[in-house]
């Protein structure tokens, strides 16, 4: 307080002071040189940049993408490998591992021994794509989706993994994915977040989500994830208390805005236009989320469809269906979690749980969108951060076994937005360990879904530190093979 | 040291070194053999140029001072300046020639060169003939100083490509092709023979007697051989060529020239590949094929409209907080209008769209209050291709309406009530090619109907439900306390709120028939197992939800612990089996004792008068945290002093790891006189082989023992 006391004295601030020295050509471009982001903003390219956006025509509007939090393995939902099955009990080749590093968890295990999943596999659809008979809903839409068979990524443990996924580094403070796609093509819905954020949990062993996974990193504070509640009320403190007006709201509102509006004048922090922003969409958001939320008007088909665990708000369904409706009303980017993927051990029971939770409501969300017309300009993502070993962590019994962490292979699926339906995309070896064919890096992912987005992953960049970033960093294809 | 005179008449006489030099390189030309040490002196010429450039420009400079004849120093030093530059232009024309000897060729290297030639002759002619007339001096150096600039630049294009100086600002305004009116050669084949190829095969410069610019003689091919022969690799030139290493002479294109793409190349094997046509449109290729993976996408899929844009303006006026209007991308004339925001829609707005009407191509109304709205504003719209209006409550009058959209191909109006009359308006969308009718009340004959009359339209009718049976989700039964006195309110919920509740209260499995329907708040007196299941037409009956619900009765007077709990797990220490709270359903929630090493013992001396029939330990269980049953419980009573055993037991013990839970054992009381109990547990010593710890030790975790009487 002392500081603040004696800066208000003074008139001065390290942020005056600057704002100041930057008054004189010479000394604004000292100032430049040692504060590059003192004119952010302003830069040419990047208005350049960003006037361009979308860089093409979209084939999706909008993403919803439901993470499965903690890894689900692959051989147990997409990838069916019977050599393993056959080869039960049996030590993973030295060939196939290739000197893979292993956990912390396998580190000490001296001997791999190769696991089949106890759950069947058949083929379904027009794709006579495999999939596992702990997901009868998602073979039912079978060709509607796109499986990815050939995921790999850079990372072995979950938050590393994770991050690498949503922010493209392993380390945070990089901005999300849906916070990049905020910036650079908004929100449709000015009384709405562009990139809202909805968690759930499994029973399965879990894993953490943090905050930092929906993080605005270096991009203005406006596109950061806004985090749903798992209550009834899914955005809190939004009513007005009892005594308050609508209109008595409005003129508070005005004031506190008008008083922003003069410190931001005097400091130009966009920290505080932010706030301001913030403010009038939480204003706006008072009518336009309950609208939104409201399910009583659902049909009960959608009830059925969904399973009726789509009426306990904070479960998996219940958010399905709420992704459903933001992006009906045009939020850019829903990003769910579902926590519980990490089978360790006990992967044949927590599995066929954990697959229970999402089943359904995943392939509700599909023909929801289908039978609205949405499924063309809305692109769905399911997936982990990575895939399980097809060997047994710990000992192979009669009912149980686990899986480690795998980041060589593992299966993901996608649908609508422009992407092509009842495909199977990639392949691995017959151990189910390595690509054999058509890999696809988690930075060839990203740079797909913003193509389907139409934005150019390696135009789109934003300076900071001196340096332009983008999603993908320095790499990234687009997978043409799997774009309509 | 020599004079300054005689080193200006040393430079005067090698200009007619260079003159002569550069006239036999010019005439001999290809017929030359030049050494290899000559070469060098040739790749000097990029370097050495930049002295003629700023010499001569600098010497011609001085042509323009007035007076200069007065001024002897001054005129001495710009002649000599000038004198210098031509030597310079001399030298630097002759490496230009010697440097064109290696494989430069084009229109750009002839300019060039001649304009070099040129700007050298006429230097030393304008330096011999400098004091002649005034007039004569000043244009020839303006002559000379626009062939520098000239030469210079068409130099550039040479080493940076096709003018390089002025691409920053002649962008080119690409107009994009729709696929669909792409053809494979026109526009994927020949802009990369006319990028790559075509400086060196066209009219005037027929290389290998080969000329790509007119088909004709594409087809007929050159002096080696065809260009192309339709699927034929071996025998096409143009296939074998561009794939012969770089180092082969015969490799195409010659290897100082920009080379193909991977890309490129594959697009022009593919075509010769598919039948080297010159007509095929693109589309007409199978579109798993590379050929047409990496053409299509110069192309776009979307449609190119015929209409100009709308005024930036009056679209950024019609953008507010309940509508959203964007181009479908930028630069497309195209716009979307999308209307958000149920409570604010006002539907005089979207007459406003007038302005915009020709433009907007997609107009999206999802959920908007729609009944009633009259509907004539659509006819602004000349040009809607789709129309999103899902729950709208549409009326057939709208219907008929929105059926005379002549260009509209997509339309979805799921949740609407559809009748007979709109299900006829919508039989005569001949255009649609996609149709969204989830939701509309539609009977499976009228599906059929409106099938069979727009068999070209995919009609999505979507999930009703009918037929399915799901599981129902389990009541959620709420409790205010686990643990009460005398009785307590339970409530039973369920999220489907027309869903039949019923339950039982002696943990039976309720069933569809014969247990209690659940209409109101119940009532629970006695420690018991309620368990709930919901029923409802259409579904299976849900899995049943259960809670355990302690009576507490009266408190003893005390209770003495005999062997200790575990330090980390202590609780209010004896206070915690007496105090009439129910832990909460964690074991580290500070309520709950807990042994391991030692079986647990206690002592209990009942109050004065207190004859209990009903004795209930409560525990928790929790496999996956190694916390077991007790694999024995021992009651002993006393009155005074003799020590009774009246229950011997082993519990149910655990099969498999389950979650955290309640407990309750229940054990009768004899009807005697007692004033004391003693209660003996044991812990599990070896966890059985089907847990991870198999072998550790067990927990035994408890929080209240009550009487009841």
């Amino acid at each position: 307080m002392e500081k603040e006391i004696f800066e208000q004295g003074l008139n001065l601030n390290r942020r005056k002071f600057l704002s100041k020295l930057s008054l004189g050509v010479g000394s604004a471009a000292l100032g430049s040189l040692l504060i590059p982001d003192l004119f952010k903003g302003g830069s040419p390219d990047e208005e350049a940049i960003m006037s361009a956006l979308p860089h093409f025509a979209p084939k999706a509007k909008r993403v919803i993408y439901l993470f499965q939090n903690g890894a689900p393995s692959q051989l147990e939902s997409f990838d069916y490998k019977p050599l393993l099955n056959k080869n039960i009990g049996q030590e993973l080749p030295d060939s196939i591992r290739g000197g893979q590093r292993l956990t912390g968890m396998t580190a000490g295990q001296t001997s791999f021994p190769l696991v089949g999943s106890y759950f069947k596999f058949n083929q379904y659809g027009e794709s006579r794509a495999w999939i596992s008979e702990i997901f009868p809903h998602t073979a039912g839409v079978v060709d509607d989706i796109c499986i990815i068979k050939s995921m790999h990524t850079e990372a072995i443990n979950h938050d590393p993994a994770l991050t690498f996924f949503q922010t493209g580094a392993q380390v945070g403070n990089r901005p999300s994915m849906g916070s990049w796609l905020s910036y650079g093509l908004g929100s449709e819905n000015s009384n709405l977040p562009a990139f809202c954020v909805l968690l759930s949990r499994g029973k399965g062993n879990g894993q953490g989500v943090y905050s930092k996974l929906w993080s605005n990193g270096f991009l203005e504070a406006t596109h950061q994830g806004v985090q749903f509640s798992n209550s009834e009320d899914p955005v809190l403190y939004l009513k007005d208390p009892k005594s308050m007006s609508r209109d008595e709201r409005r003129k508070m509102l005005d004031q506190i805005s008008a008083m922003n509006d003069l410190s931001y004048k005097e400091f130009n922090d966009p920290e505080i236009s932010a706030k301001i922003q913030q403010y009038e969409m939480a204003y706006r958001m008072q009518t336009a989320v309950p609208e939104m939320t409201d399910v009583s008007k659902e049909p009960d088909s959608i009830i059925k469809m969904y399973g009726p665990d789509c009426l306990i708000p904070g479960t998996y369904a219940a958010n399905c269906l709420l992704a459903r409706k933001l992006s009906e009303s045009g939020v850019r980017f829903v990003q769910l979690y579902h926590q519980g993927w990490d089978q360790h051990g006990n992967l044949p029971s927590e599995m066929a749980l954990q697959a229970k939770d999402v089943d359904q409501a995943s392939a509700a969300l599909i023909t929801d969108l289908k039978q609205r017309g949405m499924l063309d300009e809305t692109l769905v993502i399911w997936g982990g951060e990575f895939g399980r070993t097809n060997y047994c962590q710990g000992k192979i019994l009669e009912d149980n076994y686990g899986r480690d962490h795998h980041p060589r292979a593992f299966s993901i699926w996608m649908a609508g937005g422009g992407v092509k339906s009842g495909m199977v995309y990639g392949e691995t070896d017959e151990f189910g360990y390595n690509i054999s064919e058509n890999p696809v890096h988690v930075h060839d992912f990203q740079a797909t879904v913003m193509n389907l987005m139409g934005i150019d992953h390696e135009r789109m960049t934003y300076k900071h530190l001196g340096r332009r970033y983008r999603l993908t960093d320095v790499s990234g294809h687009v997978i043409k093979d799997i774009i309509a | 040291m020599i004079s300054l005179s005689s080193f200006r008449s040393i430079l005067e006489n090698t200009l007619f070194v260079w003159l002569g030099l550069a006239l036999i390189l010019t005439i001999g030309g290809d017929n030359l053999f030049l050494p290899e040490w000559l070469q060098v002196i040739g790749r000097s010429h990029p370097l050495i140029l930049h002295f003629p450039i700023v010499l001569l420009l600098f010497g011609l400079l001085f042509f323009w001072i007035p007076n200069l004849n007065t001024k002897k120093d001054l005129k001495e030093f710009g002649e000599l300046s000038f004198l210098l530059g031509c030597n310079f232009a001399g030298i630097t024309v002759l490496a230009g020639l010697i440097l064109a000897q290696e494989n430069y060729e084009g229109a750009a290297l002839d300019w060039h060169k001649w304009a070099g030639l040129a700007v050298f002759g006429l230097s030393t002619l304008l330096y011999f003939f400098r004091n002649q007339s005034i007039r004569f001096s000043k244009s020839l150096s303006a002559i000379i100083a626009v062939g520098v600039l000239l030469a210079g630049h068409w130099g550039a294009d040479l080493t940076h490509g096709e003018n390089f100086l002025l691409a920053p600002i002649l962008k080119e305004e690409q107009e994009t092709l729709a696929l669909n009116e792409a053809e494979v050669f026109r526009d994927v084949v020949q802009p990369i023979l006319q990028a790559k190829c075509i400086s060196c095969h066209k009219e005037g410069k027929i290389k290998g007697e080969l000329r790509m610019d007119q088909i004709d003689h594409i087809k007929k091919g050159g002096k080696s051989g065809p260009f192309v022969v339709p699927g034929d690799f071996d025998n096409s030139l143009l296939v074998t060529r561009i794939n012969l290493p770089m180092e082969e002479k015969e490799h195409m294109p010659p290897k100082n020239k920009i080379q193909l793409t991977d890309e490129e190349k594959t697009i022009l094997m593919d075509w010769v590949y598919s039948g080297a046509s010159f007509d095929q449109k693109l589309e007409e290729i199978d579109s798993q094929t590379d050929l047409f993976q990496l053409a299509s996408q110069k192309f776009t899929t979307t449609e190119n409209y015929d209409f100009n844009s709308a005024d930036p303006e009056t679209i950024s006026e019609l953008n507010n907080f309940f509508r959203e209007v964007a181009p479908v991308y930028p630069g497309s004339p195209a716009l979307v209008v999308s209307y958000f925001g149920i409570s604010a829609f006002d539907p005089s707005s979207l007459d406003e769209l007038k302005a915009i009407g020709e433009q907007v191509v997609q107009l999206n109304l999802n959920k908007m209050p729609l009944e009633g709205v009259s509907f004539g504003f659509l006819s602004n719209f000349p040009n809607l291709r789709e129309l999103q209006a899902n729950f709208t409550n549409l009326t057939s009058d709208e219907i008929s309406e929105i059926s005379k959209l002549e260009n509209l191909t997509s339309l979805a109006i799921s949740g609407n009530t559809i009748d007979e009359k709109s299900l006829e308006s919508l039989s005569k969308m001949k255009s649609l090619e996609k149709l969204f009718l989830w939701q509309t009340g539609l009977s499976d004959p009228q599906k059929d109907l409106l099938r069979n009359q727009l068999p070209d339209t995919k009609i999505e009718f979507g999930f009703d439900g009918r037929g399915v049976i799901y599981d129902l989700n389990s009541p959620t039964i709420i409790s205010e306390i686990n643990m009460f006195a005398d009785s307590t309110k339970l409530e039973i919920t369920h999220p489907i709120k027309t869903v039949e509740i019923r339950y039982t209260t002696d943990g039976e499995e309720p069933d569809s028939t014969s247990s209690s329907i659940y209409n109101e708040p119940i009532w629970i007196n006695k420690t018991a197992e309620v368990k709930a299941r919901a029923f409802a037409k259409d579904w299976k009956g849900s899995p049943s939800s259960s809670v355990l619900l302690f009576r507490s009765g009266n408190p003893p007077k005390e209770l003495k612990l005999l062997t200790q709990p575990n330090p980390n797990y202590f609780g209010k220490g004896e206070l915690t089996l007496i105090d009439q709270i129910k832990g909460k359903n964690n074991h580290t929630s500070g309520e709950w004792l807990g042994f391991q090493d030692e079986d647990p013992e206690v002592e209990i001396t009942l109050a004065d008068g207190q004859r209990p029939k009903e004795l209930t330990l409560s525990l928790l269980y929790h496999e996956g945290a190694y916390i077991f049953p007790p694999t024995q419980v021992e009651v002993w009573i006393s009155n005074n002093g003799n020590w009774e055993k009246i229950v011997d037991e082993v519990p149910a013990q655990s099969k498999d790891i389950k979650p955290s839970r309640f407990e309750a054992l229940n054990y009768d009381m004899p009807n005697k006189e007692f004033n004391k109990v003693k209660i003996k547990m044991k812990t599990i010593k070896s966890l059985p082989k089907w847990h991870p710890g198999a072998g550790s030790k067990g927990w035994v975790f408890i929080d209240e023992i009550s009487f009841l009487d």
